[in-house]
């Protein structure tokens, strides 16, 4: 409620804008506009002036806008130039918008300088053969959420991110798929480059999204192949924001906004149906049953006060039926979101730099989990006379990260478990029993912050035509905090049987991990006539520290500070420590090569040698290299003037890159580490793991082929397919135990990720006021185990029924037997067998009984993106979809006799198997011998998995810019102005019935965030 | 070029220069000894040194254990199986090194051998215990049946089981060779040369080498009269030093702390009837712990869990005791006819405990079963007692709770008196052959 006046404010502002729109007839003539460059990048900084009146001239805002008064004569000729641009000049014939393009000057390439490239392997060359996607930065900065990570779903084909769980948890993050049967980010993570420099996943995720302007998604070995080793999994590589040729801007931009409690995953029971099945539940613990006619007459059926306990048990579950709590509404909150973004940037044609600052909040849906960052960076460009220059760039962040979900408890799936008829004040619990809902909540906080720096330094030489000689030098440090924190009051606790001075858990841990990267690059370009020729060479080197240690302590009472631990305590309660340590280093040397002719043949071939501290010294080098071609048919001089083919383009490319993701030294050789714990006086040095001497690096080769075509300058289509197989794929697998270990990492066999990935880009209306456009796209990726050295099917746990990886299937599949439904006698499913039998659930499921029900990692996702704009009024909005996977449902909502005490999801009276002669139900009997418990909970079965496939509208947006009498009215001050209303996530179809189809989790769905957005530029 | 990738690790040590010195590998061992698995309690239970009481219930796993059931043993030889081949494993990684270490000077050089001598001792120690769970009966025909896995080297390998000669000789070199060391002043948490000296002579028992088995245990009686002295016996259950220790690893966790329900309402097991221990016999108040359940006085496990009563700390596993090495050369002389000495050996400790000494002109069978019941007594509660009940081939009654009536009977034919072979093992072994048919034996693909 609180938030209603903001809401009426922007719906105010919203119903002004007509009376906005009809002030900018007035008096004064404007011309507005955006300036881009020739791939319809929006530059910023841009002059725009009129020829004759260069000091009332105005330049264009950070995304390329201007708006420019027009003196009252006849001729008026405008003018717009750009450093390194062909001038541009255009006659006004009294449009009011006007869409200027500008084009490379070659000419002026040479002796003027392009301003701040600090990352010196994004050479344009690599993009002629590479596959390359540009994420759109403004759709992403419209897009009101504070994890950069999560904000990048949906912005490249190929590109996945999963959300994983409640705010400030870092999402999965995969370029094509896993490329390794080792699940997990450390095998299978894309390499992180900043203007140059390796940076960290965690630091990724603090960087602010303001403050860059490009993130390229690396795909193919071609494009990737310049950073070796490290970018078997892809790479991002983010450019920020530079300073500009012109006078200085200042811009101050605000989100304000609410962020939603989401979709209800699952509904649940209201008190009357509860207690109903209580009754049914005969379980004495559920009041329902306990207070229940029923329940009287069977123990007490004799008994001469009969009636009158009947009574009084009727008047009990009467009082309880007159509660009924919503606990999705009671335990999940409305909070808000809010983003601050000051930034200026300027310069001249010698100079330029950019500063900026940020804070932002997010409020979860959970009471106690919110994430504050702030972010601050700096740039600065110096040109060095014609032949060069230098860049800088420094950046810092805070983030802090609160949850009170934490390992031993969760409060999000309380909203499954307690009951209608309870609420926060009544007492002992019946779902809790000998707790209240006090020993339920605040039993445990975390907090985890991250303090990240960066600087990079880099510098570009031309000493002669044709020879760039570039070096980088940076260092990103970030530092991960945690506190965990358990009081002792809390429920678990007081039960732990400890003595009252040992009670209250405290675990602190510092996390650093420091990247250093150097690079050193010459490239030699030079065209003989039609012959274009590039050759180059680089040594790169990097260096990985991470430090990590953490103290545990208990006795610390409520205090919530280390120094509080009681450090007298003995046994399994006293103080820990725990240290890791690990420095490891890559150096390379790479070569590559390209070759042009005409402008239509290319041919591009890297090959780079890495050397990694990580691996013994004779098998320390390792080798990525990757060949590519590129043919462009718009070269022929016939096509040149066909106007209905606007880009034909074809290229493949093929390459092999070793890939040491995930190994560390203890598993190629004999490697020692020290225990806490003593054996007498004498230290225990522990073997880490069984090594193997035999270890191979995992190769990843991928082949590609795509197609890009542009008609009529109105559809764009990107249409690519590839295959990457990993060889030599790495997993832990089990080994006998009489070796002392039971797994051993060992390279054993070979896995595929082949896919399609197709964009359509259509302008469907292009005019100078009035644009729409659509741009939909789709990737289809299919992940195949394609030989296993031991045999078809590996199992990684010895008693398990169900494979882990089966040669010929998908390396994300769900197993489980096919359920032929529910037996009306018993109440029981039963399967059907591997030999048509059928089984029932008492009986054990044999390995045989197995089936693949599907993918756990829906195949299919995709985006939809609309942009819609009518002079100042700008309307974008972006779907998310995903389709062709599976999800198994928990059920953990439906409650048998064991659990009656619980809530339950509404329904289950209906859906469930009660009595002999039940017929079409969903559930179970909830009255079943143990023998048949492995087969209803160890694993899905072919009916209790539902489609995960869903529909995201991930981003909205609405933006009017201010004309430009408007601004004037404002006193002058103001040079651009905008409002818009942001939402993300607003909502989310799916057949799905429980909890997320994202993240499968009752806990973290992706919230709705509904904001107000005001930028001014001064 | 690459000299900047020579990077060491900080708290990590690689390969050549992890184990260098005698310092590094003696900390090596130490974490070998302290791998030494610990299942006390449950070869206890599995044997008849407890009856279950009526919380037996409230521990489902530990009362199927008691009742002999397949899945508890299976659950059971999987952790003893792997636990003690990753004992063999460390001591395979620090005799590979060993070799490699140079040492400084001749008290190095020293404290190298002993540090191999104690490494092959703790291997065979493995080995033996495992044999006694794993393999058949030693006897003439039983030699060329299938024993256990012995493992010489630490990388991965799929090797079959050796026969019972085999992994006797095994034993027996790596006893050997860990004898040559003088080793006689290590830490009782060491296997010293007189611990060794213990295991050869229990070893040679076991193979029905009763002159052997005297000839390694006499010397080690020598002084034996001063060690069995009644506060020397208390000192073993009240964590201090005792002379009557020969080998009791360090323990820096908890042990011994699952008998017990909870200190109000009793334990899960207590003590047989037939254990019972005389007034004057000092043992009647340390092994023994008398408890109120129900109402009623109880003859619970003292020693461990008088320990855990008390919140005593446990610090040393009382593994191996000269009061060991006294009933296993008693037992030899009787073997061997010579009771008389057999007699006097086991009174040598009664009477120091102030128990009642052996009957005099006690002899043949009744002997033997005399001494044995003794043995089971000084050893209750210590998992000692199902090696003598599978060595003498017995049959195994188990009794109801607190004692009364039959539960289940155990012949002496039993395939489950040999342990199976864990899934763990077999399911990634092709060479590896189950014990007994009965024992499942599922492998797919």
């Amino acid at each position: 409620m609180k938030r209603l006046p903001a809401l009426i404010s922007l719906i105010s502002i919203l119903l002004s804008f007509p009376v906005l729109l009809r002030s900018q007839t007035n008096g004064m003539r404007v011309l507005s506009g955006q300036v881009t460059d020739s791939y319809n990048e929006p530059l910023a900084g841009a002059s725009v002036f009129v020829r004759g009146h260069i000091k009332d001239g105005t330049s264009t805002d950070s995304n390329g806008y201007f708006a420019l008064e027009l003196p009252d004569s006849k001729k008026v000729i405008i003018e717009a130039s750009f450093l390194g641009m062909k001038p541009y000049t255009l006659e006004y014939t009294g449009q009011k918008e006007v869409l200027i393009v500008m084009e490379d000057d070659a000419n002026m390439m040479e002796s003027a300088i392009v301003m701040g490239k600090q990352n010196i392997n994004d050479l344009d060359i690599r993009a002629k053969a590479g596959v390359i996607n540009s994420v759109d930065m403004d759709r992403l900065q419209d897009r009101p959420v504070m994890d950069l990570s999560l904000s990048l779903q949906g912005s490249a084909p190929g590109l996945v991110v999963t959300n994983r769980g409640d705010l400030g948890t870092k999402p999965e993050i995969r370029i094509r798929g896993n490329s390794s049967f080792r699940k997990g980010d450390v095998a299978n993570e894309p390499l992180y480059v900043l203007d140059g420099q390796v940076i960290s996943s965690d630091a990724f995720m603090t960087l602010n999204p303001l403050d860059i302007a490009d993130i390229k998604i690396l795909k193919d070995a071609v494009a990737c192949a310049l950073y070796g080793t490290k970018a078997a999994n892809g790479v991002l590589e983010i450019t920020s924001v530079r300073g500009t040729n012109g006078d200085t801007m200042v811009t101050y931009d605000f989100n304000g906004g609410v962020t939603f409690r989401g979709r209800r995953g699952v509904q649940m029971m209201e008190t009357d149906e509860k207690l109903e099945l209580e009754r049914r539940l005969k379980n004495v613990e559920a009041p329902g049953y306990r207070y229940s006619e029923d329940y009287y007459r069977r123990y007490f059926a004799k008994d001469p006060d009969l009636d009158k306990m009947i009574a009084e048990g009727k008047a009990l579950l009467d009082k309880l039926r007159q509660t009924n709590t919503d606990w999705f509404k009671e335990l999940l909150r409305n909070d808000f979101y809010q983003r601050h973004n000051l930034s200026v940037r300027g310069g001249n044609s010698k100079t330029s730099y950019y500063a900026s600052a940020n804070y932002s909040y997010q409020g979860g849906q959970v009471p106690g989990n919110d994430v504050n960052r702030f972010t601050g960076r700096m740039s600065l460009d110096q040109a060095l006379g014609t032949k060069g220059y230098v860049s800088l760039s420094v950046s810092g962040g805070y983030s802090k990260a609160n949850s009170p979900n934490g390992s031993t408890y969760s409060p999000t799936s309380l909203i499954y478990e307690l009951n209608p008829y309870e609420s926060k004040t009544s007492g002992e619990l019946f779902s809790y029993p000998n707790r209240t809902y006090n020993d339920l909540v605040y039993q445990f906080d975390r907090t985890s912050t991250e303090k990240r720096f960066g600087a990079t330094a880099s510098i570009n030489l031309e000493p002669l035509q044709g020879l760039t000689i570039g070096a980088v030098a940076g260092l990103d440090f970030v530092l991960s905090e945690s506190l965990e924190f358990t009081p002792s009051t809390a429920y678990e606790e007081q039960r732990s049987g400890a003595p009252q001075n040992e009670l209250g858990k405290i675990s602190k841990s510092k996390n650093t991990n420091a990247n250093v990267t150097t690079n050193v690059r010459v490239t030699w370009n030079r065209t003989f006539g039609k012959h274009d020729v590039t050759v180059g060479a680089n040594t790169d080197y990097y260096l990985d520290n991470m430090d990590n240690m953490s103290v545990t302590g208990y006795g610390v009472g409520k205090l919530k500070s280390m120094s509080a631990i009681n450090q007298s305590i003995e046994g399994n309660r006293k103080v820990s420590t725990s240290n890791f340590r690990e420095k490891t280093a890559q150096l390379g040397v790479g070569l590559l090569g390209g070759y042009c002719y005409d402008g239509i043949y290319d041919i591009f071939g890297t090959y780079k040698a890495d050397a990694s501290s990580i691996l013994p010294k004779d098998k320390r080098w390792n080798a990525a290299w990757a060949v590519g071609v590129g043919w462009n048919m718009k070269g022929y001089a016939f096509m040149e003037d066909w106007d209905p083919i606007s880009t034909l383009r074809f290229k493949a490319s093929y390459g092999r890159t070793a890939s040491l993701a995930g190994v560390s030294p203890s598993l190629t050789v004999g490697t020692f580490s020290y225990l806490e714990d003593s054996y007498g006086d004498i230290r225990l040095l522990e073997l880490m793991a069984l090594y193997n001497d035999s270890l191979k690096p995992e190769q990843t080769v991928s082949t590609e082929v795509g197609m890009s075509m542009g008609l009529f300058n109105r559809v764009t289509l990107d249409v690519g397919w590839y295959d990457r197989r990993t060889e030599d794929a790495l997993l832990d697998v089990p080994i006998p135990s009489s070796n002392g270990f039971t797994t051993l990492k060992r390279n054993i066999g070979i896995l595929s990720n082949s896919g399609i990935e197709a964009s359509v880009n259509t302008k469907i209306v292009d005019r100078n006021d009035f644009r729409l456009n659509l741009r939909l796209s789709l990737a289809y990726n299919r992940n195949k185990v394609i030989d296993l050295y031991d045999g078809d099917r590996l199992y990684t746990s010895e008693d398990t029924v169900i494979p882990d990886y089966e040669v010929g299937q998908s390396y994300d599949m769900i197993y489980g037997p096919i359920s032929l439904g529910l037996d009306p006698m018993s109440g029981l499913p039963v399967f059907k067998g591997a030999d048509g039998r059928e089984i029932q659930a008492t009986e054990k499921l044999r390995r045989e009984d197995m089936v693949p029900l599907g993918h756990s990692v829906p195949p299919y996702n995709g985006t939809i993106n609309l942009s819609f704009t009518y002079r100042q009024l700008e309307f974008d909005a972006d779907f998310y979809y995903v389709f062709g996977g599976i999800k198994a449902y928990a059920y953990a909502y439906v409650r048998d006799y064991d659990d009656a005490n619980r809530n339950a999801v509404r329904g289950q009276v209906q859906n469930m198997w009660f009595q002999k002669g039940d017929e079409g139900k969903i559930y179970h009997t909830p009255f079943y011998s143990s023998a048949a418990i492995e087969n209803l909970t160890m694993w899905p079965n072919s009916r209790s998995v539902g489609s995960s496939d869903y529909l995201r509208l991930s981003m909205l947006s609405l933006r009017y810019r201010f004309p430009h009498s408007f601004i004037k009215k404002l006193g002058g001050i103001v040079k651009y102005g905008n409002v818009a209303i942001q939402a993300s996530n607003l909502f989310t179809l799916t057949r799905y019935k429980e909890s997320d189809p994202e993240s499968g989790s009752f806990v973290g769905a992706q919230q709705p965030i509904l904001t107000f957005n005001l930028s001014l530029s001064f | 070029m690459s000299g900047c990738l020579n990077i060491k690790l900080e708290d990590q040590y690689s390969d050549p220069d992890a184990i260098s010195n005698t310092t590094t590998a003696r900390e090596l061992l130490a974490s070998a000894y302290n791998s030494l698995p610990r299942y006390q309690m449950e070869l206890s239970v599995l044997g008849d040194d407890f009856v279950p009481t009526n919380l037996a219930g409230k521990y489902a796993e530990m009362q199927n254990l008691y009742a002999w059931q397949e899945k508890a043993i299976d659950d059971l030889s999987d952790n003893v199986w792997s636990e003690y081949y990753m004992t063999v494993a460390i001591v395979n990684a620090l005799l590979a090194r060993a070799d490699g270490i140079t040492p400084k000077d001749e008290e190095d050089a020293r404290l190298l051998e002993n540090i191999c001598s104690e490494a092959k001792a703790l291997k065979a120690l493995c080995y033996f215990d495992l044999l006694r769970l794993y393999g058949p009966v030693y006897s003439e025909e039983n030699l060329s049946k299938e024993g256990i896995i012995l493992k010489d080297r630490l990388e991965l390998d799929f090797l079959p089981r050796s026969s019972i000669e085999d992994c006797a000789s095994e034993i027996e070199t790596l006893l050997k060779e860990a004898a040559t060391a003088d080793n006689a002043s290590a830490e009782v948490f060491y296997l010293s040369t007189s611990a060794v000296k213990a295991l050869q002579a229990e070893f040679e028992l076991y193979r029905g080498n009763y002159s052997a088995a005297v000839s390694y245990g006499l010397p080690l009686l020598e002084n034996a009269s001063s060690r069995w002295n009644q506060t020397d016996y208390r000192n073993l259950w009240a964590d201090n030093a005792s002379a009557d220790r020969l080998f009791a690893p360090y323990i820096f966790d908890s042990f011994y702390t699952d008998l017990c329900y909870d200190r109000e309402s009793g334990d899960y097991f207590v003590l047989d009837n037939s254990l019972v221990f005389s007034d004057s016999d000092v043992r009647k108040d340390w092994a023994v712990h008398m408890i109120n359940m129900g109402g009623k006085q109880v003859t619970a496990l003292g020693k461990y869990n008088r320990m855990y009563y008390e919140n005593a700390t446990v610090r040393y596993i009382n593994t191996m005791r000269y009061s060991g090495v006294c009933f296993t050369v008693a037992e030899a002389y009787a073997r061997d006819l010579q009771y008389d000495l057999a007699r006097q050996t086991v009174n040598m400790l009664l009477n120091a405990y102030g128990a009642e000494p052996l009957v005099d002109g006690l002899s043949g069978e009744e002997l033997v079963e005399a001494i044995l019941h003794e043995k089971h007594k000084e050893f209750a509660g210590e998992g000692v007692r199902l090696f003598d009940l599978k060595r003498m081939g017995r049959q195994l009654v188990k009794k109801g709770n607190f004692g009364v009536g039959t539960s289940v009977t155990v012949n002496a034919d039993d395939y489950r008196w040999l342990f199976p072979i864990p899934q763990s093992e077999y399911k990634y072994n092709d060479k590896i052959t189950q014990n007994n048919p009965q024992w499942p034996f599922i492998k797919t693909d």
